[in-house]
Order: structure tokens, then C-alpha cells, then sequence
């Protein structure tokens, strides 16, 4: 692929992919990480412009998420630095999340009392709109396990909402789930 | 049934009404359009067998710890405008050096290194390739021991081009903004960068950057004899 049509396909592919993954970003951390990991994602992209799949978007996400947890990891390095920093300065209290304050705090912490993979698939299915397949190319698993997997994190949300509103009830007992 | 993606719906939207990214604006498109440039200046002559290893590759060990870091050399390497004022070095001392390194006969030997003309920063940078690494007079990779004041002090690990020396000073001239400086190149203690300089002063575009096997492999196809 000459240098042009690179930016040709470039130019006609990363518009439609900035958006959603600045969205992506958005709903997982702080804006300035966000920004840096837009810039990042969109790198990789730029670099693996042959690799890409004809529906990059859910690929997409998948660099994101792995170009976020390398950013987090170097934040938390840096916040052990911070931490010892505050010990001579301490900062006012630390803001509640993001997320947090939203509303609905039944949601949220039935979300909080999930493991973290379950919560990710019902963010990807439910604010990414994202079907169980191509959920499956964002966590590099197999369609038919993100299916089971996004059908059981549903199951145990639901059950966790359940417990959380209303705390008096037998939770044991209440099978009745709507199937 | 239940793998069906509207399987439950109501569910579903009681997740969205709680997505946090619903308020977030669109983005500007003169910004997007600015990210797109951007990152359609860096170089692409990077063969990678896995995107997401390549990134983790870029972001190695020593330069991996923040994640600002590949940015701003992305675009330190890329942008036009925020490579004003990348590497504005100055000398540490007054004795200005050119060209060759200083290779003192005392027990630590130390390469002074010096900032570019202002005027150079405007100038639109070119992907670093191996010939225009050639030219330059001094190449090394080595790790930032010390920041201190407007003082960079690298403990070279290896030298391209250039009389080995101990050490490796450079330092920001009075004027210059650090701050600019640090963004750009991200100069970090501790960490470990590739550093070109002619006429004793550093090159700035992406030449010198935190250490990345890509750009390793350019310096060393630079300079075959000494890789």
C-alpha cells in the first residue's frame, strides 16, 4: 500500500472510530487519559492499517481497552509516587469516581458487587451496544463464550439489583427469574 | 433465546440511562481532524505482528510507566506546533562544544550538549530514517540519572556515533520553558531514551525520544558499525 492510499483508507476509515472510542474512554477514566489513549488507539491503528478487520470498531476497542490498562498500570505507579508526596502535602479529599452520583445507585452498586470482567461485558453490551460477536473480537474470546458470558453477568446482575432493593426478601428463594 | 442480544432490554436501558459518556459532547472536528493529521505524520514502517504487543513494545519497561509518555513523543514526533520548543537545550556550562564529544581524561568524562536555534523548532519534522540519523555527530542511548533544575544528566549505555563518554549533560538555556521540553521528549528519571545531536546540539522531531525498539533499530541501521 503506497503512502497515499494508506491515508486514503486511513482518512476513510478512522472518522467513523473516533467518536465511539472517545465514548469508549470516557465511560473508563479520567478525560486526560482518555485523550492520551484516543491518540494511542488511533496510533495503532494507523500502523496496523493492513491488519484491520473489515469491521475495525470492536478491534478497535480491543487496543483501547489493552492501551487503558497499560495507562492505568502506569498511573498507579505513579500515584504510589503521589502518595508519598502527600504525606508532606496532602491533598483535599479525593472526589467520589466517575459513575458515581449518577443516580442509580442500586445499579451501581450491584455493578460494583460484580467481577470486574462480567461488569465490562454488560458495559460493552449495554452502553457499547455491542453484540455478543463482536463483544467477542473486543476481549479476544470466542463468540459462543461471550454469549454465555454476557447472558450469566446479566443473570447476576439482575439477581444482584434484586438483593439490593429489596434487602428484605428471601433471596435464596426467589428463582423466579424471568426467563 | 437468552444469548440474544435484545434478551433484555429493560435491563439494558436502565444500564444506558446510567452511561456516563451520554453527556459528552461530540467532539470538535477541527480536533478530530487534528488527531487524524497527527497521527498520520507518525511512522508507519514499523512491522508488527500484533497491534496491541507493538504498543506495549513502544511503551516498554523503562518508558511504559506513564501514560503520557508515548503521546507526547508521538507527537513530538508528529505535530508541528508543539514541537516549538521541544528540545530547547542549552549548554550546561558555557563552554560551548560543537560537534565532538569531549572526552576528558578525568574519571568521569561528560558529552555537553546544547539546544537548537529557536527558529529550528518551527521547522516540520520529517519521520526519523536511518541516513538522516547518520548525519548526526553524536547518537546514544542511555538513561536520564538526574533532573535537576534545567539540567538533564544521562547515563549513556550505549554510543552510535560520538566519543563514548560517563556521562551525557544537556540543559534548557534560561529562556527556554522546561516544562515544553519535558512534555515533549519526557525526559524521566530513571527511564531510558535515544538521543541524536550535530553541532553539539540535540535533535529534536522525534530523533531523540524515549527508547523504543523501532526507533533502536533505526540507530542502528544508522550506524552498522557501532549497533
Amino acid at each position: 500500500m503506497d503512502a497515499q492510499t494508506r491515508r486514503d483508507r486511513f482518512e476513510e476509515i478512522a472518522p467513523d472510530l473516533i467518536e465511539p472510542l472517545r465514548r469508549f474512554l470516557a465511560r473508563r477514566t479520567d478525560p486526560a487519559t482518555a485523550d492520551d489513549v484516543l491518540s494511542e488507539t488511533l496510533l495503532v491503528c494507523w500502523r496496523c492499517l493492513d491488519e484491520l478487520p473489515a469491521e475495525p470498531l470492536p478491534w478497535a476497542y480491543g487496543v483501547a481497552r489493552n492501551c487503558l490498562a497499560n495507562a492505568q498500570r502506569g498511573h498507579r505507579r505513579q500515584e504510589r509516587v503521589a502518595a508519598r508526596i502527600a504525606v508532606v502535602d496532602p491533598p483535599p479529599e479525593t472526589a467520589a469516581g466517575p459513575g458515581t452520583g449518577v443516580g442509580d445507585g442500586a445499579l451501581e452498586e450491584a455493578l460494583a458487587s460484580l467481577r470486574p470482567e462480567e461488569a465490562e461485558l454488560l458495559r460493552l453490551w449495554a452502553w457499547e451496544q455491542l453484540t455478543p460477536a463482536e463483544i467477542a473480537a473486543v476481549l479476544e474470546i470466542t463468540p459462543n463464550a461471550a454469549s454465555i458470558r454476557l447472558h450469566r453477568a446479566r443473570e447476576k446482575l439482575r439477581d444482584q439489583l434484586r438483593k439490593i432493593e429489596q434487602p428484605a426478601g428471601h433471596e435464596e428463594s426467589r428463582e423466579g427469574r424471568r426467563s | 433465546m437468552s444469548d440474544d442480544w435484545d434478551d433484555d432490554p429493560e435491563l439494558r436501558d436502565r444500564l444506558r440511562s446510567a452511561d456516563p459518556a451520554s453527556s459528552l459532547p461530540p467532539a470538535d472536528p477541527a480536533r478530530a481532524a487534528r488527531l487524524l493529521e497527527d497521527t498520520m505524520s507518525s511512522p508507519t514502517d514499523t512491522p508488527t505482528d500484533d497491534p496491541t504487543d507493538d504498543w506495549v513494545l513502544t511503551e516498554s519497561r523503562e518508558t511504559g510507566t506513564r501514560s503520557r509518555g508515548p503521546l507526547t513523543w508521538l507527537v513530538a514526533a508528529a505535530a508541528v506546533v508543539l514541537i516549538v520548543g521541544v528540545g530547547v537545550f542549552g549548554l550546561l556550562n558555557h563552554d560551548s562544544q560543537h560537534d565532538k564529544v569531549p572526552a576528558a581524561g578525568g574519571p568521569t568524562t561528560v558529552t555537553r550538549l546544547q539546544a537548537p536555534a529557536p527558529a529550528a523548532y518551527q521547522a516540520r519534522c520529517m519521520v526519523p530514517t536511518a541516513p538522516m540519523i547518520a548525519q548526526q555527530s553524536v547518537a546514544f542511548a542511555g538513561t536520564v540519572e538526574a533532573i535537576s533544575g534545567d539540567v538533564v544528566t544521562l547515563r549513556p549505555t550505549h554510543f552510535y556515533a560520538g566519543t563514548p563518554t560517563d556521562l551525557v549533560k544537556v540543559q534548557a538555556p534560561p529562556a527556554a520553558d522546561l516544562q515544553a521540553l519535558i512534555q515533549a521528549v519526557h525526559f524521566k528519571q530513571g527511564e531510558r531514551y535515544l538521543v541524536s545531536a550535530t553541532r553539539g546540539e540535540v535533535t529534536i522531531c522525534g530523533f531523540s525520544a524515549p527508547w523504543s525498539p523501532e526507533l533502536a533499530g533505526v540507530y542502528a541501521q544508522a550506524f552498522p558499525a557501532r549497533r
